[in-house]
């Protein structure tokens, strides 16, 4: 019993005194500090609450039988005032850019009636820049188009402005909500 | 900004459309513009009706063509120039409009520049 307790003694001695020789309370009070700002600061990360807030209503493409339904295709119920490559055939989607190119911030706003629902949609056909033109489904639909003169409704002008580059690679079709007439 | 989140739930109409459609796409939803590109509304447009000819200039400024227009320019300075707008400014109305466009600007830029000149001389 003795010897047993001293055993236990001298073990629970030298592993105290070998976790004092190699930290301090400092580096403990450092750590602690950190994981209690951490953990108080992680409810703050942008993750899927952003998501969630910012997305318009976008009808669901499931619901639409053919080219109507497809992306990739001209007559996608997006695209009707399109004036150039679709995006969703070059590398990127409806929505998003292909990789190494950047949206421009200046875009081409209309409106498109979703066969679906019946509602009008109003449509941001961004152009995407920095590289040469996709050349892959090229579309040419005119709704709202204004002639040329008019400038701010005519969609034969490249859109790349204010982005690094001026050459255009393709163009998205964004939803960014519902026009209703009252 | 007109949160896509309120468009998502009223769907955008009137005034707010009318930007959306006309305007947006260059002067972008929150007003912001383009630095170098497209000059910013929000914190800017009020300040045209400090100086002589800016209210008249705000209509006459081509691009922001279509009907409504002073619909719109009232709802453009209500939000993006609520801070800015002097005192007792009274709403555009559709006929102080409709004479205003008759007599469009040729020296858009030339126009821009002496109204920023006199806003600046104001500071």
């Amino acid at each position: 019993m003795t010897d047993e307790r001293r055993w236990l003694d001298r073990l629970c001695e030298r592993a105290t005194r070998a976790l004092a020789r190699r930290t301090s309370r400092r580096s403990f009070l450092t750590r602690l500090g950190t994981a209690l700002a951490g953990t108080a600061a992680l409810p703050l990360l942008p993750m899927a609450r952003a998501a969630t807030e910012s997305r318009p209503p976008v009808p669901d493409d499931a619901a639409l039988h053919g080219e109507v339904g497809d992306p990739k295709s001209c007559s996608y119920w997006r695209h009707c005032a399109i004036d150039g490559f679709l995006c969703s055939c070059c590398g990127g989607s409806q929505n998003a850019c292909p990789p190494g190119t950047e949206m421009s911030p200046l875009t081409w706003i209309g409106t498109c009636r979703n066969p679906g629902d019946g509602k009008d949609y109003i449509i941001s056909y961004n152009d995407c820049c920095g590289q040469s033109l996709c050349m892959r489904c090229r579309c040419t639909r005119t709704e709202g188009e204004r002639p040329l003169y008019l400038t701010m409704k005519n969609n034969d002008l490249l859109w790349c402005f204010g982005t690094q580059s001026r050459a255009v690679n393709c163009s998205v079709a964004v939803v960014l909500g519902v026009a209703t007439r009252t | 900004m007109l949160a896509p989140g309120v468009a998502a739930a009223q769907g955008t109409s009137g005034p707010a459309l009318d930007y959306a459609v006309t305007c947006q796409g260059c002067h972008r939803a929150d007003g912001a513009g383009t630095p170098g590109t497209v000059p910013a509304l929000a914190g800017s447009v009020g300040k045209f009706l400090r100086v002589p000819g800016g209210r008249e200039f705000l209509v006459r400024v081509p691009g922001v063509a279509q009907a409504p227009l002073d619909a719109v320019l009232n709802w453009m300075l209500d939000r993006f120039g609520r801070d800015d707008v002097p005192k007792g400014v009274v709403p555009y109305t559709a006929e102080e409009v409709n004479q205003l466009r008759r007599r469009p600007l040729t020296d858009v830029v030339g126009a821009r520049r002496q109204l920023v000149e006199a806003l600046e001389r104001m500071k």
